[in-house]
């Protein structure tokens, strides 16, 4: 493997490692939200965007 | 500024736009940089480094931590104040560090074949690796326990003098003699050093990986606000335990939209 190879393989597998992460963590977080009972029910309502909900 | 856009179940349609194009023009740079572009006369095939490497240090220098101190510096000013900053400032930092690692590795195998040596205490390499433990400390006192507006204030303050560091990385190889080479766009005299369809993939590289990091940014950003907000749910269902171990009423006023506690004197049941 070139050092040129290496360069490439290095910087693209840990971006793409990386963004996974970031993935994986986002939806983790999403479905805690989502099973935590909500404090106030009017709370989730209003804090959701218009239509995105 | 509202949260409103990003807490809750929303995933806004232009970060998934911005990663698709982040990833497409990622995966052409690739192609032409290996493939299609010619070999350079004096570095030979090594010369492909350079559609990756300077894009990978544009992003983690400038973008990502000049993002993170214009942020601090918004948080800090009593005006603009608010955790829609910090939490930016937190992401992008985070988001930093990870192309200042990559800038450090690339620049490592590029460096290997062409000065012979894997690392040299050179001025660039040196105020390189001492950015990215600057904001690997940014990150360590994010992660000590303290009231919300407390830390924001803590990391603002840090962001910004680790900030300094920045010019100096930039204008090292101005002010010291060092084996590192000059700038190849922004210099002086802002005239590129790099033509046709080597200049053409290089600016496809900074655009790239510039749409990678906003949505990376994006993510992570949404990331701060549902832990935020999880964390203050879980400490919100702590205190009403300990609150009824005591025998005290629970406060009911929902936690602030914001995601930080309001802590208030429980009331002794019967009052």
């Amino acid at each position: 493997m070139s050092y040129v190879d290496a360069g490439y393989a290095v910087g693209l597998s840990v971006l793409f490692l990386y963004a996974i992460g970031l993935v994986l963590r986002r939806r983790s977080l999403e479905r805690r939200v989502d099973l935590a009972p909500p404090a106030d029910p009017g709370q989730r309502a209003t804090e959701a965007p218009p239509g995105e909900s | 500024m509202s949260d409103a856009p990003i807490v809750g179940r929303s995933r806004p349609v232009w970060v998934r736009v911005v990663g698709l194009a982040g990833l497409v023009t990622t995966a052409l740079t690739v192609w032409l940089g290996l493939w299609v572009t010619p070999p350079d006369q004096k570095q030979g095939n090594l010369v492909r480094l350079v559609y990756l490497h300077p894009p990978i240090a544009w992003v983690a220098l400038y973008l990502a931590f000049g993002l993170a101190a214009l942020s601090s510096l918004l948080y800090l000013w009593r005006r603009t104040r608010s955790l829609f900053w910090d939490r930016l400032a937190a992401a992008s930092v985070e988001v930093g560090v990870v192309f200042n690692a990559l800038t450090l590795a690339t620049g490592m195998l590029w460096g290997r074949p062409s000065w012979g040596v894997w690392w040299t205490w050179d001025a660039r390499l040196t105020s390189t690796a001492l950015l990215l433990v600057l904001f690997l400390g940014y990150l360590a006192l994010r992660r000590v326990p303290a009231d919300p507006e407390v830390r924001a204030k803590r990391c603002a303050v840090a962001g910004l003098i680790a900030f300094v560091d920045v010019p100096i990385v930039h204008f090292s190889v101005v002010w010291w003699q060092t084996l590192h080479q000059g700038a190849t766009v922004l210099n002086a005299d802002l005239s590129p050093t790099i033509h046709g369809s080597m200049a053409w993939t290089l600016l496809l590289g900074f655009v790239a990986l510039t749409l990678v990091f906003v949505w990376m940014v994006a993510v992570r950003y949404r990331i701060e606000v549902l832990a935020d907000r999880t964390g203050a749910e879980h400490l919100e269902i702590s205190l009403a335990e300990r609150w009824a171990e005591g025998g005290v009423a629970v406060p009911t006023a929902p936690a602030p939209s914001n995601g930080s506690v309001e802590l208030r004197p429980p009331s002794p049941v019967g009052q």
